[in-house]
């Protein structure tokens, strides 16, 4: 009984650091837009898909795999997220919120399709972060897969939270985010600074996508229900709010698990979907607050 | 958007795929059509579907020429009828491979019927046979074949008294939680958990501990590739050590290749067939010549569709040359398969016998551990 309840509070935490991470990564892109980023879920996975594939180009016998091929990831994704940029985003700078929505739901259907058509349509395994060993915590089994998976999205998390408030890069970020004509008066190359957000939200999800890819897997129809979730969690956080959705999608996993575990999916999923409304209904802006005043 | 880029990719992919396949001394060429699903949720299965069809088609029987064409369906009825009518147009086709999505199969069926074109599918929808439509012709067998066979392995081969079923949400998954719960009604076994599960759930763990919790002393699984590995997977984890017989994505070999040999100890499925598990020459030919052309392994989709088409090509060998007479030579033979003899139930359900493989822990390879032939008592 103990170790059942464990089990789930473990697995519960680590899927709710996962999702923050998701979420993060989503928020980025809305604080320095404005514009929801529509291909996020099919960034988590495609990070996802390039953990498995440069997991295939290490040897077979290395100790700590996922962790070898995270720092790989996060590059990939970052090119990637530039990439999105530069096709999504750049070109329709001027536009309204609406079209670089309508374009990002765009590249989310080609990469979704490319990864298919590309590699197949067949879910697959990711590399685990160290190894698929079990700890003994006071007769409680505990997954180092799962623990490993919650100290690396930590680390993440602090990692972006010590670069958005502790650096002068982060300073320009959140400048431009919140008022991209005085951020541009004073210096700041507005347009750089947005493309390094796409570049990070990216890598966020691409690291995400390599966590989620060995205990859960990763198939190519994996972006729209992840993608769901990282808006849920910016609806019930506040829109733009960092942290919030952090927290949100955090708040999201771990009510999920639990519910599920007492009475049924089907009940976790009606309850929170009643709460979003509830929010909705009752502070609209998110639990907590609002900083970005457009949404699409 | 999204139903945009399919027909995009339709397009593409017409030209690059359109092939003739020519016999040695073959009269004028009959076309044949494939549309199938290779990108979207069904990808997986559509994509065994495109390789077992073209598989048949690229070795037409002596005096037979064909040229098929290739087009994706993707996941909705309008792009799967904008390909058949685009097919019906341009190729005039004998017979068309079509969708296991019974949705589209659905949308199909009345052009088909008007047309008079045979529609040769692995769809398990129910429906698709019961409207009325003679031109659709099932090579899988249905819920009613299938569920029926997991379910008396569970209870009568396994001892079973008290399982638990989870079951996708998904069309697929509550058709064949209704066939379990009737047959295991009848067998005299109540489940002590029915969970419904989202194809979107990353964690299984919370329906397993209930099912432990309720004193199940197995696991049924109605789970669609992914979800039946993750399944499989937590319940290994957990140390639930209950036998569990899964749906047909079990069988799959892309879905053991998700697990550890250990990880499979103990865990059976229902399918039509296992073309990697049989020794009968004749499959293993099939299976080599599958791996060589697609450098994967072929599953019960393929084999079904495989003979599908053979059939076709059977009926066009022995004259039918008009899809109308394809048609009436499906409905009115019986042919030897690979995987099982098909003859029509008079609604163009052609499969009849049901297989159950199970994992011994030391492979990804299963083995066939009972056969259930005629489980709908057509013979």
């Amino acid at each position: 009984m103990i170790e059942a309840a464990a089990q789930l509070a473990v697995n519960a935490v680590a899927l709710g650091a996962v999702y923050a991470l998701v979420a993060l990564g989503f928020v980025l892109v809305i604080g320095a837009v404005g514009a929801v980023n529509f291909a996020h879920g099919e960034l988590v996975m495609l990070g996802g898909m390039v953990g498995v594939g440069a997991a295939m180009l290490l040897p077979a016998d290395l100790p700590v795999p996922g962790l070898l091929v995270l720092p790989a990831v996060l590059a990939v994704m970052a090119a990637v997220g530039l990439a999105v940029a530069g096709i999504a985003y750049a070109p329709l700078r001027r536009a309204p919120p609406t079209a670089v929505f309508i374009a990002t739901i765009a590249v989310g259907l080609i990469v979704h399709h490319g990864v298919t058509v590309g590699i197949g349509p067949e879910p697959r395994r990711g590399p685990p972060l160290i190894d698929s060993g079990i700890l003994d915590v006071a007769g409680v089994g505990l997954a180092h897969q799962q623990l490993a998976t919650i100290a690396t999205a930590a680390a993440l998390i602090f990692a972006v939270h010590f670069l958005l408030q502790q650096t002068r890069f982060g300073r320009r970020l959140r400048a431009a985010a919140q008022d991209p004509e005085m951020a541009r008066a004073v210096g700041i190359p507005v347009r750089l600074t947005i493309a390094v957000s796409f570049a990070l939200a990216a890598a966020l999800a691409g690291a995400a996508g390599l966590l989620l890819s060995n205990q859960y897997l990763v198939t190519p129809t994996d972006g729209g229900a992840l993608m769901l979730k990282a808006y849920v969690a910016t609806v019930i956080g506040g829109w733009g709010r960092i942290w919030g959705a952090a927290l949100g999608a955090f708040a999201i996993a771990v009510f999920e698990t639990l519910v599920a575990a007492s009475a049924s999916y089907l009940v976790a999923e009606a309850l929170l979907y009643l709460g979003v409304l509830a929010v909705l209904a009752v502070r609209p802006q998110g639990l907590f607050g609002e900083t970005t005043g457009r949404r699409a | 958007m999204r139903r945009l880029i399919p027909v995009l990719l339709l397009s593409l992919a017409v030209p690059a795929a359109a092939a003739p396949a020519l016999a040695a001394g073959a009269a004028e060429p009959v076309a044949v059509s494939v549309l199938v699903p290779i990108t979207g949720f069904l990808a997986l299965e559509g994509t065994a579907q495109r390789n077992g069809a073209v598989l048949a088609l690229d070795k037409p029987p002596a005096g037979v020429s064909v040229t098929y064409q290739v087009a994706d369906t993707a996941t909705s009825p309008e792009v799967a009828v904008t390909a058949l009518q685009r097919a019906l147009d341009r190729e005039q086709p004998v017979a068309v491979a079509a969708p296991i999505f019974g949705t589209q199969m659905l949308a199909m069926a009345p052009i088909a019927d008007r047309a008079g074109v045979p529609l040769v599918t692995v769809s398990g929808t129910a429906k698709i046979t019961e409207l009325g439509h003679d031109v659709v012709f099932r090579f899988f067998p249905t819920d009613a074949v299938v569920k029926v066979a997991q379910a008396r392995y569970a209870v009568q081969e396994l001892g079973m008294k008290k399982p638990a079923v989870l079951y996708q949400t998904t069309a697929y998954g509550q058709s064949g939680r209704e066939h379990l719960a009737r047959t295991l009604k009848q067998l005299g076994v109540e489940p002590v958990l029915e969970e419904a599960i989202d194809p979107g759930i990353k964690d299984l763990v919370p329906a397993l501990e209930r099912a432990r919790a309720a004193g199940a002393d197995g696991l049924l699984l109605q789970l669609h590739s992914g979800p039946t590995a993750l399944a499989v997977r937590q319940a290994h984890g957990l140390g639930l050590g209950l036998p569990v017989v899964a749906g047909s994505a079990m069988h799959q070999p892309t879905t053991a290749a998700l697990l550890e040999p250990d990880q499979l100890t103990g865990v059976c499925a229902e399918t039509a067939s296992s073309p990697v598990s049989e020794a009968d020459p004749r499959v293993a030919a099939f299976t080599n010549a599958y791996r060589e052309r697609f450098h994967s392994e072929p599953d019960a989709f393929a084999l079904g569709q495989y003979d599908g088409m053979r059939m076709v090509l059977a009926a066009v060998a022995d004259g039918a040359r008009s899809p109308q007479a394809v048609r009436d030579w499906l409905a009115g033979r019986r042919y030897q398969g690979l995987a099982m003899d098909y003859v029509s139930d008079g609604t163009g359900n052609m499969a009849h016998d049901a297989v159950i493989v199970c994992y011994d822990g030391t492979g990804r390879v299963p083995t066939i551990m009972k056969r259930y032939d005629a489980v709908d008592g057509v013979r």
